[in-house]
């Protein structure tokens, strides 16, 4: 397969996104714009100009009429993704790690980080549809603090209802929250368990393509697993030699795609061989590495899958975006033990 | 999706004539149109042409969102993907399987040591043998050097500065004209099988040496005639190395006091040598 380069960023990538449709792409990146693409042709259709600082998280609505981004410069901004107009600001405390539109579009959720004194939060507003969509309530419906037997979340993503709220936290824990009344369900200890690592945050929170029931964590000790939502029960565990920054999982085929590599800081001081800057396609279900995928030159901090299934779009700490499309091969791709079962099941029936 | 039909480009010329489309009784279409080249001659080109119209069905949102204007930093840009922001990369290949790790060994494997024998054959190259290695670790060091230089020494006569390869040779490492190196520095010549011959006849030169009084001794290591610097004639005696001292000692027994040339040889060790 043949990639599409998109260099629109200037420095690093912080999040990757494709809207419902997947015909847009949304990026963030530490250079204060977000740009929105085709991606059919990786024509940039514009991009969002604002932000004083870097932005960390970028997410659309539904019908991609609206995108909100959490940057550092303390604010989170409301954009109507026609005109690239921002149409709102919410002033907040500490800077925003994290946004997410509820699949219902009525709310919309942003992680402020745990610094300058401030206690990381989760807070949801209310989005106002009416009239050209300025009208928004600048204080939060919900704010959910950090608990006292918990460290920061990290990320944060809403379960298919829009009820809850899974927010993936710094010790390594994913915990699930009442999105309406900011109440603590329950929580369970998905990473650093499974091998000796030290740092253990979790870095990326993805859902089920198909009805969000399960999700995926990747983290900083080397890991990614897919936990069930309704129970937390962790599912699988994907093993990588590298911390990982991104997860993702593939509709129409069952792989998850890991994305990560040596920390950033480490980059100069080694081989680009050694760095690790490969996605990496898993198995869902068998949990094997199943394959790589070169080309960028730095960590991957960013991965989305085409909501069709057709391809992957990866953000790198090197500024560039790589926008690739499967090949035949790979959707031919089966296991041995599946072809068998699918050439016994259709010589019964 | 909306389709327009491009217009042909040589319309705008007035002075060429308008294209001349006809349909085909297959449903294609010719086009018949004139257009002027570099030389200002009028060229025809028929082109045939079949319209098939390409339905594709897309979600009413994405073909609206098609039509969006651009703004930002792509505002008043033209339509397409613009070059500097969105390339396409080098291919990449996904080759999905288990044992991906072991197939990517193995061309990472194949890869080095073809990298490896091009390094080899394009870059190393003996200057003795001439074969793939460096010319420190050439296996026919000892014995082909001395070859190399022998080789060397017959080109050299009509450019005495210069060797057959072309490079510069210090003078004191030159051949003389007799083909023999003269080495200038006596400390280090080793003088063991050498004699001195004098009362020589001034005729007799190094090829005679060679050839006629000493060819019983098996072949000379260097025989020099000491000449006048000025006319180059000979001062009557000659420096003559052996390859052994033992034939040394047979050609001092056998030919000193003994005539060559009308006149009696006197063969003596040369003074140094104790």
């Amino acid at each position: 397969m043949r990639p599409i380069k998109l260099m629109g960023h200037e420095r690093s990538l912080t999040q990757v996104k494709f809207n419902r449709e997947g015909d847009l792409i949304f990026s963030v990146a530490k250079d204060s714009t977000a740009s929105i693409w085709y991606s059919s042709n990786g024509e940039r259709l514009g991009t969002l100009e604002g932000h004083l600082g870097t932005i960390w998280s970028i997410d659309m609505d539904s019908e991609t009429k609206l995108c909100a981004t959490g940057s550092a410069d303390l604010t989170i901004r409301l954009w109507k993704v026609e005109t690239g107009e921002c149409v709102f600001t919410w002033e907040m405390p500490s800077p925003v790690r994290r946004v997410a539109f509820a699949p219902d579009d009525s709310r919309l959720l942003a992680v402020t980080d745990q610094v300058m004194g401030r206690t990381g939060t989760i807070s949801v507003f209310n989005i106002n549809y009416g009239g050209d969509y300025t009208q928004q309530e600048q204080e939060p419906e919900v704010v959910i603090e950090t608990r006292t037997d918990s460290k920061k979340v990290t990320v944060a993503g809403w379960t298919a209802n829009s009820e809850y709220i899974i927010a993936g936290h710094e010790d390594g824990s994913v915990s699930k929250y009442n999105s309406k009344t900011g109440e603590f369900i329950q929580s369970v200890q998905a990473h650093g368990i499974h091998n000796e690592e030290k740092v253990v945050s979790i870095s990326d929170i993805q859902f089920a393509p198909e009805d969000g029931s399960y999700l995926i964590t990747s983290s900083k000790d080397k890991c990614a697993a897919l936990i069930d939502v309704e129970s937390l029960e962790i599912l699988k565990v994907y093993k990588a030699d590298a911390p990982m920054n991104t997860a993702a999982i593939t509709p129409v085929k069952d792989f998850v795609i890991l994305g990560g590599g040596q920390e950033a800081r480490n980059v100069t001081t080694t081989a680009e061989s050694q760095g690790k800057f490969e996605a990496r396609f898993y198995h869902k279900i068998f949990v094997d590495e199943i394959g790589r995928v070169k080309g960028h030159f730095g960590p991957l901090n960013s991965i989305a899958v085409h909501p069709d299934g057709t391809g992957y779009a990866s953000g790198g700490e090197d500024g560039f975006i790589r926008l690739h499309y499967y090949d035949k091969s790979y959707f031919e791709f089966e296991y041995d033990t599946e072809r068998t079962e699918r050439a016994i099941a259709s010589g019964t029936t | 999706m909306s389709s327009s039909v491009i217009k042909s480009w040589a319309d705008a010329e007035d002075e060429i004539p308008s294209p001349e489309v006809t349909t085909n009784p297959d449903g294609t279409k010719t086009v018949i149109s004139y257009r002027l080249n570099t030389k200002g001659q009028k060229v025809k080109i028929t082109q045939k042409i079949r319209e098939v119209k390409v339905k594709e069905k897309v979600h009413p949102l994405i073909a609206q969102r098609k039509n969006w204007k651009k703004y930002g930093k792509e505002k008043n840009t033209p339509p397409g993907p613009d070059t500097r922001t969105t390339q396409l990369g080098e291919k990449v290949d996904l080759k999905l399987g288990t044992s991906w790790k072991e197939i990517e060994k193995q061309e990472e494997e194949t890869k080095a040591e073809q990298s490896a024998q091009l390094v080899s054959t394009q870059r190393i190259k003996c200057r003795t043998c001439g074969g793939d290695h460096f010319t420190s670790k050439c296996p026919f060091k000892d014995t082909l050097i001395g070859e190399a230089n022998s080789a060397s020494s017959t080109p050299e006569l009509a450019e005495p500065g210069l060797s057959s390869t072309g490079k510069y040779v210090p003078r004191h490492l030159r051949k003389d004209a007799t083909g023999n190196t003269v080495a200038r520095d006596p400390g280090s010549r080793d003088d063991s099988n050498t004699l001195k011959v004098s009362q020589l006849n001034s005729i007799v030169d190094e090829d005679m040496l060679r050839n006629e009084l000493f060819t019983k001794y098996g072949p000379l290591q260097r025989a020099i005639v000491v000449r006048n610097r000025e006319t180059g004639e000979s001062r009557g005696f000659a420096y003559v190395t052996f390859m052994s001292e033992h034939r040394a000692e047979e050609a001092l027994r056998d030919l000193n006091g003994k005539g060559y040339h009308s006149l009696i040889l006197h063969l003596e060790w040369p003074k140094k040598r104790k």
